[in-house]
Parts: C-alpha cells; structure tokens; sequence
C-alpha cells in the first residue's frame, strides 16, 4: 500500500520511464564533435558518425562541374594579366580621366551658376557684385543707397496700371525706383522695370515696374519739386511694386507711393546733373 | 589545406593560373554542395554554379585567408539560395506530372553515385530534418570548417546564440539516430 491507501499494484500499466541520462552529453563532448572528434561515448558515436558522412571525400558527382567553373574563369581571366598593369590600363585611365572631366565641370557649373544667382539677388560683396553688375549685368546698389525709407511700404494698388499682384512686404519701391541705374535693374524684388522717363532737372523720374517678376513700364515722372528746381515732365503713372528700372533716367526719383500723379506737363529746362541726388523724403504731387 | 598552400593557389588564381583555380574549386564545391543540398534541395547544382560565376567575378579583389575565402564562398551561396527562394515564392512552377519519368534528365552515373555515397546521402537527410538555424550551423562547423565567430557573420547571430543552435541540434540529431537506429 502507498502512503494515500492505494495498492502497489494498482496501475500495472503505467510504464515507467526510465531516467534520461542527459549529464552523460556535456557540452565538451559537443565541442569536441564539431572540432572534428570521434572518439567520444557511446551515445554520441552515432553523432559522430553522421558527422563524419558529412565530411567525406567528395565524390565523382559532386566534382562534376569543374569544366563549367573552369569556362567561366578563362572566360572571365582571360589573358592573364597582372593587376598593376591592368589598373594602368589605356581604358582605366581614360574612363579615370572622363570621370575626373566630368567631375570638374559639374563642379564648375555649379559654382558659376550659384555666383551668378548671387549676383541677380544683390548677395555679393560690393567689389565682386560691381564686377558682376559690369560684366554680366547684375545689379548694384552701392551700399550708401540702400537705406528703405520708413514711409516706403507698399501701398494697395491703384490706377490702371496697377500691380496685378500684391506688393510684397519686403518690397522697397521707393528705393528701387530711386537707385535705378542705367540697365533698368533694380534689386528690389524680382521685378525688373524699364522707363522711358524723361523728367530731367532736378524733378526725379520714376519708373516702376510691376511687381513680381513683370516689367513695368512707366510712362512717367514727375514728382515733386524738390529743392525747387524744375519738375518733372510728363505724366506717369507709376505701378505699385518693387520692381523699378530706369534705364534712362537721369536724376530720378519718384514717388511710387503714389501711383497715377500728374506730373508737369511742362519740362524742366535745366536738366540735373546726371547724378544728382535726390531728396529722399517730401516728393511732393504736382497736382 | 595548409595556410600557405592556400595562400600560393589564391595569388596563382588571382594572376589567371587556371590549375590553381581548379584547385580551390575542387577543394570547396563538394562541401557547397552538401551545404546547399540542406538548404536548399533541388537547386543546388544551379546555385553553386551561379554562385562560382560571382566568385570568379570577385577573385581579384579578394583579400584573406582560407577561412575567410570559404566565409565569402558560403556567403554568396547563401545569398543566392535566398534569392532562390523569393523568386519561387513569387513565381510558384507547376509540378511536371506529364513528364515520364524516363524523360526527366539524369547524369549517367547518378545511380552509382548514389550507391556510393549513401552514408553522405542519409547524413545529410537526418541534418535536414533539424530546425533550419541548427542544421545551417552544423553544416557551416562541420562541412565548411567554419569557426563560430565566422558562422555567427554568416548568420547575423551572435556567436553565444551560435553556439548553443550547434549544442541543441547535436543533441536533437543524437536523439533522432537513437530513435531511428540509423547507421551509416
């Protein structure tokens, strides 16, 4: 009888395991089997024996495409050729030698291609934006002139002519229009203007452009009388905007603040001098 | 192969000596075979000839020693067997079932080979019966010679985890011989 009451004999049928002896495979054994061993107990000798069948000598059929391997090697080797002497090959050096060309004038166009983009936006050193505004057209506003008023901020469009676009709050109009200089560049903004002004005297021409990458194409000037000396001539209608230029202005200046002035129709007779400066504020209407 | 034997028929190879390359591939296509023969069964004629094709491709610029020659070997084998198996997965081919039996290719001597080689033949059906990460690193310690830092690079595991997929799979290929009384 057992401790709980039941008989010794009460579950005949219940086999009994027998203890697995796991102790008797250590991991040294193992080790040893992998390292190539065979000489271990004799429950891993059938291991061994597996391992063994694995590394045997290869056979007839497993050595049967040496003549495929083969093609492929002459076929890829062909000549032999030491590697010094193919790395000094005519076609390394060429291709070495296009690849090293093409390097330089990607290269070289990115940088003249950045410059000039820096020349249009004005981003240059005065010397080097002067050198680019000469040879190349860009822009130049010496730095003294750069000053934006505070009253310069653009203004809602009026008139006929009119900006189709919103003036933008960088735009300095009054400015751009001031310091137009004979390539009809301004660097204000993107728009580029052209005028026809032909105020003289001390009366400042104005020509605006429109803003946002158009052309203007002010027809006028007139302005105020500043200093007293003559008006402008003609009658302008200045767009609202930041692209000015006035290639042919001379003493000009504006007021683009207010677009669609009468401007005198009477011409100065005395014109400016050709760089006569401006007043900056008080461009009064000759209405 | 001694270290210096292999390194003479490396450089001989390198330089275009076909007897030097017939050497290496002598020495490392059966032990290709067996290992590709586990994972994967069918294709590995195929896969150790494209995976010669690559080796001659790079012969040049391989640097290093016998161990890291049959490193890179069993590498690319690997690669391609992968490859393989994503392009079956992708496009499935029908059994060929009104094909004879009779008209299916054979080799002249597959049957003597067979004959000869049937203790490689039964080794290599009971590593195939264990998980794949243990019949893999079996087969790359034993067949390829591999040690376990260089299975681990192989395998992307880590040498520990190496080491006891070999332990586990001895033990698991000592149970299935003594379950199935195999002798070789």
């Amino acid at each position: 009888m057992t401790g709980t009451g039941v008989p010794n004999g009460d579950m005949p049928n219940f086999p009994h395991l027998p203890l697995q002896d796991e102790s008797a495979v250590t991991d040294a054994d193992l080790a040893a089997l992998l390292a190539g061993k065979r000489d271990v107990g004799p429950r891993l000798q059938p291991v061994a024996d597996v391992l063994a069948a694995l590394s045997t000598e290869p056979s007839a059929g497993e050595l049967m495409g040496e003549a495929r391997a083969l093609a492929e090697f002459r076929r890829r080797t062909g000549v032999p050729v030491p590697l010094r002497l193919v790395r000094r090959g005519t076609a390394g050096v060429t291709s070495r030698l296009s690849t090293k060309v093409a390097t330089g004038a990607t290269a070289a166009a990115v940088l003249l291609g950045g410059a000039a983009t820096a020349a249009f936006a004005d981003a240059l050193p005065a010397p080097i934006q002067r050198f680019a505004h000469d040879a190349i057209g860009a822009p130049y506003t010496p730095a003294a002139t750069q000053h934006v008023p505070a009253h310069a901020k653009p203004v809602a469009p009026a008139g006929p002519l009119a900006s189709r676009g919103m003036p933008k709050a960088s735009a300095k109009p009054h400015a751009a229009g001031r310091h137009a200089k004979r390539h009809g560049q301004s660097q204000q903004g993107n728009g580029q203007g052209q005028g026809n002004v032909q105020g003289q005297g001390n009366g400042q021409g104005q020509g605006q452009g429109q803003q946002d990458n158009g052309q203007g194409t002010p027809r006028t000037q007139p302005s105020g009388v500043p200093h007293g000396q003559g008006q402008s001539d003609g009658q302008g209608q200045g767009r609202q905007g930041n692209g000015l230029g006035n290639p042919h202005a001379e003493g000009q200046y504006g007021d683009p603040h207010n677009p669609g002035q009468q401007g005198s129709p009477h011409p100065n007779p005395k014109p400016a001098p050709r760089h006569a400066r401006p007043a900056r504020h008080a461009p009064t209407m000759d209405t | 192969m001694k270290s210096e034997e292999f390194a003479s028929l490396l450089v001989a190879a390198q330089g275009g000596g076909e007897p030097a390359f017939a050497q290496l591939w002598r020495d490392a296509n059966p032990a290709l075979l067996r290992y590709l023969r586990v994972i994967a069964p069918g294709a590995e004629e195929d896969i150790a000839a494209e995976t010669w094709v690559q080796v001659v491709r790079g012969l040049r610029s391989f640097r290093g020693d016998e161990q890291a020659w049959r490193a890179w070997l069993f590498t690319t084998a690997r690669r391609r067997a992968i490859d393989l198996a994503r392009h079956r997965a992708r496009r499935p081919e029908a059994p060929l079932d009104d094909v004879a039996v009779a008209q299916l290719p054979r080799t002249e001597d597959s049957a003597e080979v067979a004959l000869e080689h049937l203790s490689t033949a039964a080794a290599i059906a009971l590593v195939s019966g264990l998980p794949r990460l243990q019949a893999e690193v079996i087969l790359l310690r034993v067949v390829a010679g591999l040690d376990t830092e260089s299975v681990a690079r192989l395998l992307q595991k880590s040498p520990g985890a190496v080491r006891v997929a070999a332990h586990r799979g001895l033990r698991r290929l000592a149970q299935l011989t003594a379950d199935a009384g195999v002798t070789l």
